[in-house]
């Protein structure tokens, strides 16, 4: 566990416990909802991470990553944005994977649209995002995000 | 209708075990991958959905309705843009993480473009991250991807704003049905109400549907009940 997800459970913690001082009843009518909004969410996110999981086994992004380093610099581009929408993988596990990218490839443009795209376009996990606001929130913000991300790319590939 | 969900919900899973299934057999090393693969982004999940729930939980039962309208709200402007990166980019964990507390913003009045901006900063924007940009990709890297990502987050959000209105999330609680209305845009299908007061909920296409009912019949205990423990209040009822 990184130290900013230790310091969001003792402020949650501590959060917790003055409104455990405040109002007995209240809180925990709280505890018990987000019980149940987490179990209400648990059997999609399982099944999710297992295809995610299977998903990165057959494709691993370090293969992606050279593989897409040796084509032309607007088709890998693409192709970087493109395999980084199948899914959402956590910035961190990302950052190193695209540091392998930028060595390998002849330009940083790919590797700015896999990033941009691996963390915030994720096709698997479309259902439960759809489940959560709507099929036209959640259409509207991928897409929105895959065209921000190869107009990110580009201009970065212009200034560096 | 609730057998023909649960179905169709363990068709996903089925699809998912059967892949796996083909995979050990075929190749069980990718099979094995996998596995790891999932356990990781599971401790991962494990290790910020429970205190995100809470927190999400904890803000619905303290925030006040006004203070989230004013500070990111429609009409928050400037400082709702600021507030809203800094609850994105303050997190943890993968922006599915973040879908919770975005949809009890939404509720609670925050605006389209604000919360697109919180999922947003949330995947992408880091503040935990910084130094891990810094370490693999350098100091100009970071910087110049950081600028443009937020520019390109505000003129996002902005766009989606103007795409998706409000009526596509939240159905207008002004022009309300007598009696038992739910609110499809805000049911995330957690099934608590059909379990609670079956004869009164069911379920189709993941949302959560009010039988045809004798109103007078209706047991207001058991709706009242319904209604409070309905984690996205997406359950109205209106005195007939």
């Amino acid at each position: 566990m990184d130290l900013f997800t230790i310091i969001i459970w003792i402020v949650t913690a501590i959060f917790l416990i003055f409104s455990f001082k405040k109002d007995k009843k209240s809180t925990k009518g709280a505890a018990k909802k987000a019980l149940k909004m987490g179990k209400g969410m648990a059997s999609g996110l399982i099944v999710t991470i297992l295809l995610i999981g299977l998903i990165l086994a057959y494709l691993p992004p370090d293969k992606i990553a050279q593989f897409v380093a040796e084509k032309n610099l607007m088709l890998s581009t693409f192709a970087a944005a493109i395999f980084g929408t199948i899914t959402i993988i956590p910035a961190f596990v990302a950052f190193p994977l695209v540091g392998t990218l930028v060595d390998a490839s002849i330009s940083i443009v790919p590797a700015v649209a896999f990033l941009t795209t691996l963390t915030m376009v994720g096709i698997v996990t479309f259902p439960i995002e759809r489940k959560a606001f709507g099929t036209k929130f959640a259409l509207t913000r991928n897409v929105l995000s895959f065209v921000f991300a190869i107009i990110i790319s580009l201009i970065m590939g212009v200034i560096l | 209708m609730k057998i023909l969900t649960k179905l169709k919900e363990n068709k996903f899973l089925a699809f998912v075990i059967l892949s796996y299934i083909a995979t050990f057999i075929f190749k069980s090393d990718v099979g094995l991958l996998g596995l790891s693969n999932s356990i990781y982004y599971f401790k991962e999940l494990l290790s910020i959905m429970p205190v995100v729930l809470v927190l999400t939980a904890l803000f619905d039962l303290w925030m006040p309705k006004d203070t989230i309208v004013k500070n990111l709200g429609k009409n928050s402007g400037f400082k709702g843009t600021v507030f809203s990166f800094m609850l994105g980019s303050l997190s943890a964990g993968p922006i599915y993480a973040a879908f919770p507390i975005g949809v009890m913003l939404l509720k609670k009045g925050a605006s389209i473009r604000n919360v697109v901006i919180i999922l947003s900063s949330w995947a992408v924007i880091k503040v935990p991250m910084l130094v891990n940009e810094v370490k693999f990709l350098g100091p100009q890297f970071m910087v110049v991807r950081w600028i443009l990502t937020v520019l390109s987050v505000i003129i996002l959000a902005s766009i989606a704003a103007k795409i998706v209105r409000d009526e596509d999330i939240v159905l207008e609680e002004e022009v309300q049905q007598k009696g038992v209305s739910i609110n499809e845009s805000a049911c995330m299908g957690c099934s608590m109400c059909s379990r609670g007061y079956p004869e009164l909920f069911e379920f189709e296409k993941k949302k959560a549907h009010v039988k045809v009912m004798d109103i007078s019949k209706v047991d207001k205990q058991k709706l009242k009940k319904a209604i409070n423990e309905c984690p996205t209040h997406a359950i109205k009822y209106l005195e007939v």
